[in-house]
């Protein structure tokens, strides 16, 4: 198995996900925006950051980059995509990921520890880890995940929605909700499970740093 | 060929920027106002005249149809 890090300009968070493949020990590389070539990589990491300086909107620049033409191509056939905080932003810009991500509600960058619980879904980042609740770093500014009315139905019956902000013992109530994120929602997958966005870091719980992160890392092997 | 893209957040999106401002601008104007929403305004030349191409531009690129919407201006 094979990691491949994507780095565009403005990722910050794209030797996090390094340390935390090697962490777990996942063979990877950085892949550059550049570049159509995915170097045979078998999961391919979208990490945070501020892509473009977030010009416009967070992600829709990237979006259009040379590699993102291969990323979709690559989802398309059951490649397996996780994008982490403006990963996940660039993912719901260019249509792989339902919805999108809005200014937090208090406008303000929040970055603090948050509980995270993992529900059942068709996600294969999490099998295995429905009913954990997990405590993950977050750092954004535009983390209010919406959605329409119907893409939210939908989800909720194709079982597309992984992460929900939670309280320690994994009660879902809107005083843990960091954003004003719908529904309290801090990750989501596709139909097929095989492209997930998450707005905590957690590459930022792995090794020294905490150890919740690690069950999602070490999926990737 | 002058052509302008307005980008406003949809009617039934929260606007927190625009809250923020209005409170800002009461007090200020040490009066109430109504609603205040914040949008993009764009300015794109172009050789020809092509409303398509700006269209496709302003639902594709400049605005995201989950929260906005656009209005083109030709000047």
């Amino acid at each position: 198995m094979k990691v491949g890090i994507v780095q565009f300009l403005g990722t910050n968070c794209d030797k996090d996900c390094k340390f935390a493949c090697d962490v777990v020990g996942i063979k990877n590389e950085f892949l550059w925006y550049e570049s159509k070539d995915l170097n045979g990589c078998d999961v391919v990491v979208l990490p945070g950051g501020f892509s473009y300086g977030d010009y416009l909107r967070a992600g829709v620049l990237a979006k259009f980059s040379p590699i993102m033409e291969s990323i979709r191509e690559f989802a398309k056939k059951g490649g397996y995509v996780i994008g982490i905080c403006n990963g996940f932003q660039i993912l719901t810009e260019s249509g792989l990921l339902k919805g999108t991500l809005l200014k937090n509600s208090n406008l303000r960058f929040i970055h603090r520890d948050v509980y995270v619980k993992v529900e059942k879904s068709k996600s294969a980042f999490t099998k295995g880890l429905e009913g954990a609740v997990l405590k993950l770093p977050i750092a954004h500014a535009d983390g209010n995940y919406y959605c329409s009315k119907e893409d939210l139905d939908y989800m909720l019956e194709k079982e597309m929605v992984v992460l929900r902000y939670s309280n320690s013992n994994g009660q879902i109530e809107g005083s843990c909700n960091p954003n004003g994120s719908l529904e309290n929602i801090a990750g989501i997958c596709n139909e097929n499970g095989n492209v997930f966005g998450l707005m905590p870091h957690p590459e930022r719980a792995v090794g020294d740093l905490g150890s919740d992160g690690e069950p999602i890392w070490s999926r990737l092997l | 060929m002058k052509y302008i893209v307005i980008v406003k957040p949809k009617k039934t999106i929260l606007d927190p920027q625009g809250k923020a401002i209005k409170k800002v601008a009461e007090r200020y104007l040490q009066r109430e106002i109504g609603e205040i929403r914040v949008g993009k305004y764009f300015e794109i030349e172009l050789d020809r005249e092509d409303d398509e191409l700006i269209e496709r531009l302003a639902s594709k690129v400049l605005s995201n149809e989950i929260i906005e919407d656009f209005e083109v201006i030709k000047r």
